[in-house]
């Protein structure tokens, strides 16, 4: 790690942030496809007749017992077989999102459970119909318990990302792997340039989520532990 | 500075973009990892030998790529879902791989040469045997050769496998392994690389022969095109010319070499110009 | 029928045990009817039945002559038209007093913004907390609370009001401010079922006391008489032990 090496890191920077900018893309995807179909299985979970739900859970299981990287290659290469082409990044998007959404699912089933069960009672007694008092009531709730593990799903899933690199997105680990096959010395500069960048992102990302979470808070609805 | 960045949006533009005119269009699978077969510039550009002679030979045979970065152990199954039409990725032909995928002619013969430090006292022999610590990228042939003559065969030697040959180099130049046994190639590049640090022990002959691969039966009939194309590459001399330009000179020089000239090939289309102006900057 | 409620019958089993059976009375418009009894004998259960929050096993419910246990009714309609006060008040944590009451005038009664923000702030008049418009439930006491969820019953022009116990859960101090709003709203004639074991609030104010025990209905009748001559022993033993627990009823 010679200081030559950490100039020629520095300069390669702004490769680095293109490639990072790929991740960053690819974490929206996946955190809005996993909010979505996350926020859907969990209520599924919770509210679903006894067979649906079950599918739910099962989906879960799949999602959450696959590894990633398998998710991955079935994502990138199954399509194939009934002659869909997809590109690697959409493959990406896929599998690390409906992954998410497992986890995610977890976390709002979990808030949707620590809502009592009589705010669903109170929006029922008004004439609300089943689906308006989730809307209205649970789910607005809900959401907001569900931040803070949100923000753990959210450092997790800004990491997963890197994992895209292993079906030829190039992102920010592809990046780096190209400066250390053209210079060999650059091997652990250039990682621990992208490990600063990531501690730099999960930082500013959870710290908007605390924004977010102090913005919303609203006295007596908390975490109850 | 902004004359460069228009230069690369035409290269991306041709080499790429050519879908968007109704083009014909192939795309080729390769681990950009392994100079000086391929590698990316520290301006992120993408070159090397394998890259110029697909860029080189569709020229010459009227069709477009798209290179598509790829792992390199993820490229055959690519071929064989269909998502990449060629691997130009320095694959060996093997009988193996025949069964799952069709070669073109051979164009490069390697043979594996074994890499120690310099001063450690170790020649070929004993740096491949006495209990020596060999590393080599997996699924490669170096990896594959170790494995079948030393290993199988009672020699006593252990054998650490490596994602990548800048890995196993690195842990050369720790003290961690005793010898890497890799392609001639990118061996010399990294000797050069680590003049004073690292020296080419010796050299093993397997005579193992470099091959582009299609899906089994070449359904896109790709493959009569490219060994016409290297047939007319070898034929005019351009083959020759990347030959002595990719093979000896700096990574360095190579890329100053490659961005002075790509534009005879991307914008005059010119292939035996092109390969003349590359040898000439490359090597003086 | 002339009648505004009507039940008849109504059975409700939790697995093996008979929680209600064949419980029946009425009311009439305007009345204010009490529901006295032991803890776990129905009565929450026979609130409940009636806006079908807990679905009755058998027996029929009218809301003016329509059929509100009929397969095919429409249930959201008619919830919207009787009003429930719950134990625990069971406001929305996470909207303010003005929200709460709001909310119904806008999701279910599709009323424009301005005048369910009129609305609102009138039926929060109405209970006494003007100024507690923008408070979060938890910011508010337990009988401002309640007094809020009276208030979000009231705003959706309810035929009838059941209230669930609706002082259990205060402290004791706090009981009197409901109790008080309750009692203003029987004098307006409005029309209320109450769950309670409040006894100085049925009889000062009740037309008719049900005393349940057990899942039935042991004898009703108006409160003089409940309370001064009880025809059964179980009702004077009950008001015997309630007087014991809360003081002299009166």
């Amino acid at each position: 790690m010679t200081v030559e090496s950490w100039i020629q890191v520095w300069y390669a920077l702004p490769v680095l942030l293109r490639g990072l900018l790929v991740n960053l893309e690819l974490l929206l995807g996946l955190l809005a496809l996993g909010l979505v179909v996350g926020m859907a299985v969990a209520l599924v979970e919770v509210y679903a007749p006894r067979p649906v739900a079950a599918a739910a859970v099962a989906y879960e299981w799949f999602f959450r017992g696959v590894p990633e990287l398998v998710l991955l290659f079935l994502f990138y290469f199954g399509p194939d077989q009934f002659g869909v082409q997809i590109s690697a990044f959409t493959a990406a998007v896929l599998a690390l999102g409906f992954r998410s959404s497992a986890y995610q699912s977890q976390i709002f089933r979990g808030a949707i459970q620590a809502i009592p069960a009589g705010q669903m009672l109170a929006a029922r007694s008004l004439g609300m119909g089943r689906l308006r008092a989730i809307w209205h009531v649970v789910l607005p709730q809900a959401l907001r318990l569900s931040l803070a593990g949100w923000s753990n799903e959210f450092s997790s899933v800004l990491k997963d990302t890197t994992l895209a690199y292993g079906i030829g997105v190039v992102e920010v680990m592809r990046q780096a792997r190209y400066l250390t096959a053209r210079n060999f010395r650059l091997a652990l500069p250039a990682f621990i340039a992208v490990a600063f960048l990531f501690l730099i992102l999960t930082y500013l990302g959870n710290w908007t989520i605390g924004l977010v979470e102090r913005r919303l808070r609203i006295p007596g609805l908390e975490v109850r532990r | 500075m902004r004359k460069r960045a228009w230069l690369w949006a035409l290269v991306g533009i041709v080499l790429v973009g050519g879908v968007a005119l109704g083009a014909e269009k192939f795309v080729v699978g390769c681990d950009i990892a392994w100079a000086p077969f391929e590698w990316v510039s520290p301006k992120g550009a993408y070159l090397g030998f394998d890259l110029d002679v697909m860029r080189m030979i569709a020229i010459l045979e009227g069709y477009e790529i798209e290179i598509r970065d790829t792992a390199f152990d993820s490229i055959i199954p690519a071929v064989v879902a269909g998502k990449v039409d060629i691997g130009a990725s320095g694959f060996t032909i093997t009988a193996e791989r025949a069964e799952v995928v069709d070669f073109s002619q051979a164009y490069w013969t390697s043979d594996q040469a074994v890499v120690v430090r310099e001063g450690s006292g170790l020649n070929i022999v004993t740096a491949l045997s006495g209990g020596a610590k060999v590393g080599a990228q997996r699924g490669t042939t170096g990896a594959g050769w170790v494995e079948d003559n030393l290993v199988g065969k009672g020699v006593n030697v252990t054998l650490v496998l490596y994602e990548t040959y800048p890995e196993a180099v690195l842990d050369l130049l720790a003290g961690r392994l005793d010898a890497v046994v890799q392609d001639e190639a990118p061996s010399q590049q990294a000797v050069k690389e680590y003049a004073g640090q690292l020296v080419i022990a010796g050299i093993i002959k397997t005579y193992e022969e470099f091959g582009f691969l299609v899906a089994k039966g070449d359904p896109k009939r790709i493959l009569p095109r490219i060994n016409e194309g290297m047939a007319k590459l070898k034929a005019s001399g351009a083959w020759d010319n990347l030959v002595a330009a990719y093979f000896g000179p700096s990574l360095d020089k190579i890329e100053a070499a490659w961005e002075a000239c790509i534009s005879i090939l991307v914008e005059e289309r010119d292939v035996v110009r092109y390969a003349q102006c590359l040898a000439d900057r490359a090597t003086q | 029928m002339g009648q505004l409620l009507v039940v008849e019958g109504v059975c409700k089993r939790y697995g093996a045990e008979e929680v209600l059976c064949g419980v029946s009375f009425s009311l009439e418009k305007g009345e204010t009817k009490v529901i006295i009894g032991p803890s776990g004998t129905g009565k929450s259960t026979l609130l409940r039945c009636i806006n079908r929050l807990t679905e009755p096993d058998r027996g029929r419910v009218w809301l003016e002559g329509m059929e509100v246990t009929a397969p095919h009714a429409n249930i959201n309609k008619i919830r919207s038209q009787i009003g429930f006060v719950f134990q625990d008040f069971n406001l929305f944590t996470h909207l303010t007093a003005l929200d709460n009451v709001r909310l119904g005038l806008l999701k279910v009664k599709k009323m424009g913004r301005k005048e369910a923000t009129e609305r609102a702030q009138a039926e929060l008049a109405r209970v006494g907390l003007a100024g507690k418009a923008d408070a979060y439930p938890a910011q508010l006491s337990g009988g401002q609370q309640q007094r809020v969820s009276i208030a979000r019953a009231l705003a959706m022009d309810p035929k009838l009001i059941l209230f669930d116990e609706p002082t259990s859960a205060l402290d004791p101090e706090l009981i009197g401010e409901v109790l008080g709003v309750m009692v203003k709203l029987a004098h307006e004639g409005m029309t209320m079922l109450v769950v309670t074991h409040e006894m100085g609030f049925a009889r000062s104010v009740a037309d008719e006391i049900v005393f349940m025990e057990r899942g039935v209905i042991v004898e009703q009748g108006p409160p003089e008489k409940l309370f001064r001559a009880p025809a059964h022993p179980r009702t004077a033993e009950f008001l015997r032990k309630i007087s014991e627990l809360y003081g002299e009823a009166a």
